[in-house]
């Protein structure tokens, strides 16, 4: 009842976060903690792009959203739920497309019948047309395809449900240039004001345009949490000849540097995401102030 | 379309709105294509294009009307050119005027060079 | 929404999991049926074999009881053992967790697979293969050029009109189920190998188990002089009740277990 209420609250006001992590502290042995302390909201209407050193816990975190791990300590709600307690009324609303996944000997129509009931709200309409658009071949069976292919099932798939919380680790993976730009259209029509978007990459360039809120994992905590218009306001990106005091990070290119500093002209540059990438990760005390 | 390097998106989707408008592919009290239409076309973010929306709106470019979606106003063109030429005074000039100074070019020259360009390109 | 049982759930589950599970469990029904084929071929009576007759008298299918035993360990042991292996795999864990039915729901699906839609087919498929034979063999009693001889019954006859088998089997009724919760239970602990870990954590358990018993029974029968000598029938009726109440109570205890494993089961 309580959680009915909950929800409820959530659609109705639309101020609730959708997520709500709270002093999590995970490792998968005692000595090695992974996340120390973390805290940090998410709410609908975002597309979340996740960043983050290999090890870093991209993928840890998202499993612990997803309740396929547990926290050491601390609270996470989603939705109102606790993932952990794998609650069936908390997965329908779940779509997570991990980075390894099997998909079983059967063609198409069969994976549909025996797993689309589960999800009250699955659009059969809409799985087609994606299916069409992906140009996933629905004849063949789905374990004889090709890892792209099967990737590009369980996002249709994953989308159709109409999950409200969707959790993407790597999904530009393994896919060839077309189907990336595909995959990019589709993900701009998925964004809707109820859903909350997550994804996980290191391709930052496939991604960047659709990423609107930049969440930076290291070490153990979130080093930047930030919305692209954030970060831009208070820092240019640009191409210069020259290095000089007021530039935070620069990186030599074929023209000279690309370059990271203040905005203190009120510029509107381009987020080069790469490039703030690189620039976090060396020169961590002079961001801190900025972002926090 | 292709995004360059070193400008925010929205305003290089706001660009792109105007050259339509300048070019006559929309025009003047037609809709513009939905936000979400918009980012699929180009592949981003819908946010981004609603930023884009805004001020497109605060410009007087396109309006909004409740419920229907996005507006071309009936004087868009006009207000597209001003705020073309803000863009063109602030950014581009600057670099122009700097070129001139650094490699001596005189304004005759420059002048004389213009007319041509107009007479090779519009016929005017 | 019930986030624990919810029976249309739970057959939606069901009906998915015969997706994955159904093709490997088809396969091994079709091996079961050729294995029982095949010693019933090799062993049933026949006119071309010498010992035909059991000291009673009767067609001699005694062999029948070490196979149904022997095969029905196998059989229930292997199926149960490969349920949850998929769980040992992280690709195929991932959308197995992700599915939205209750942990309930899947342990549920997993025991209804292994328990009893395992044990059912495999006392279905040994009934009729059975039936078959000895069908075959009474209508060709003749050709055994003997007098007086009895026609053979099938199996689930000789065990059900015998009342002393009736009781028999049935304090070992928990047995079956005993076997497949530990095997379920193996096939959710263990990541790889599962079937031959279980095996071995059995037989090491049973070998420990059974020194312990002896070591303490020799302690406390040390030196003392038996109370009564004679056999007593209520003591075996008595030893064999608490045969069937300690397999059902461990059975529970071992899916309890494992339902426990299923709940907290990371990736």
């Amino acid at each position: 009842m309580n959680k009915q209420h909950h929800t409820l609250v959530y659609y109705l006001t639309n101020t609730v976060d959708m997520i709500n992590i709270n002093n999590l502290n995970f490792g998968y042995s005692k000595h090695r903690p992974l996340f120390k302390n973390m805290s940090m909201r998410l709410s609908n209407g975002h597309i979340y792009g996740l960043l983050g050193k290999n090890g870093a816990g991209k993928s840890t975190l998202l499993k612990n959203l997803a309740g396929l791990v547990y926290a050491q300590s601390g609270t996470l709600d989603v939705m109102g739920y606790d993932p952990a307690k794998r609650q069936p009324a908390l997965l329908e609303q779940i779509c997570f497309i991990p980075e390894e996944f099997y998909l079983p000997s059967v063609k198409i129509d069969a994976y549909i019948k025996a797993n689309a009931p589960f999800y009250k709200n699955f659009d059969h309409n809409y799985f087609t047309d994606l299916i069409k658009e992906l140009d996933i071949p629905v004849e063949q069976k789905l374990i004889n395809m090709s890892y792209g292919q099967k990737k590009k099932v369980i996002i249709a798939f994953g989308l159709a449900t109409q999950a409200k919380l969707v959790i993407m680790d790597e999904p530009t993976n393994g896919l060839d240039i077309p189907s990336k730009a595909q995959f990019r259209k589709i993900m701009a029509s998925a964004m809707t004001d109820e859903r909350c978007i997550i994804i996980s990459t290191h391709q930052v360039r496939d991604l960047d345009n659709l990423i609107d809120t930049v969440i930076m994992l290291d070490e153990n905590d979130i080093a930047l949490k930030a919305t692209v218009e954030g970060i831009t306001a208070k820092l240019t990106f640009k191409k210069v000849k020259e290095i000089d005091d007021s530039i935070i990070y620069a990186e030599p290119s074929l023209s000279g540097y690309n370059a990271v500093m203040p905005n203190y002209h009120h510029e509107e540059s381009k987020l080069d995401m790469e490039l703030l990438f690189n620039a976090i990760l060396a020169e961590k005390i002079k961001f801190k102030p900025l972002f926090s | 379309m292709e995004f360059r390097d070193n400008k925010a998106i929205y305003l290089q989707i706001a660009e792109y709105v105007c050259e339509h408008i300048l070019l006559g592919k929309w025009k003047a009290e037609e809709k513009v294509p939905s936000v979400r239409e918009l980012a699929v076309e180009l592949e981003v973010n819908p946010n981004t294009v609603m930023r884009t929306y805004e001020l497109l709106q605060n410009k007087n470019i396109i309006n909004n009307k409740r419920g229907i979606g996005f507006f071309i106003t009936d004087d868009a063109i006009e207000h597209v050119k001003s705020y073309r030429k803000v863009l063109f005074m602030e950014d581009e000039l600057p670099v122009v005027f700097r070129n001139i100074y650094l490699l001596n070019i005189g304004f005759d020259e420059l002048e004389g060079k213009y007319k041509t360009f107009v007479k090779e390109n519009f016929n005017a | 929404m019930n986030n624990t049982f919810n029976i249309n759930r739970f057959g939606l589950l069901l009906k998915r999991q015969w997706l994955d599970f159904g093709k490997i469990y088809l396969i091994s029904l079709v091996v079961l049926l050729g294995i029982v084929v095949g010693f019933y071929g090799y062993n049933i009576p026949s006119p071309l074999k010498d010992n035909n007759f059991d000291y009673d008298g009767n067609l001699d299918m005694r062999f029948r009881y070490p196979l149904f035993l022997i095969l029905g360990f196998v059989f229930i042991s292997i199926v149960a053992s490969s349920y949850f292996n998929i769980l040992g795999q992280k690709s195929r864990a991932i959308l197995e967790l992700m599915t939205p039915a209750s942990t309930f729901e899947k342990f549920v699906a997993g025991v209804t697979y292994t328990a009893i839609i395992s044990l059912f087919s495999y006392l279905l498929i040994f009934y009729l293969t059975d039936l078959a034979f000895v069908k075959y063999l009474n209508s060709h009693l003749n050709a055994f050029n003997h007098p007086g001889i009895r026609q053979a019954e099938s199996i689930t006859k000789e065990v059900f009109n015998d009342e002393g088998y009736r009781k028999y089997c049935s304090y070992f009724f928990a047995f079956p189920f005993l076997v497949t919760s530990i095997f379920l239970l193996g096939s959710i602990y263990f990541n790889r190998f599962h079937y031959i870990k279980t095996a071995l954590s059995l037989m090491i358990f049973i070998g420990l188990a059974s020194y312990l018993v002896v070591k303490f029974s020799m302690w406390i029968m040390e030196g003392k002089v038996p109370y009564h000598h004679n056999y007593r029938n209520d003591d075996k009726d008595w030893i064999l009740l608490a045969l069937l109440l300690i397999t059902s109570i461990i059975t529970i205890i071992i899916w309890a277990i494992t339902y426990i494993r299923l709940k907290e089961k990371e990736v």
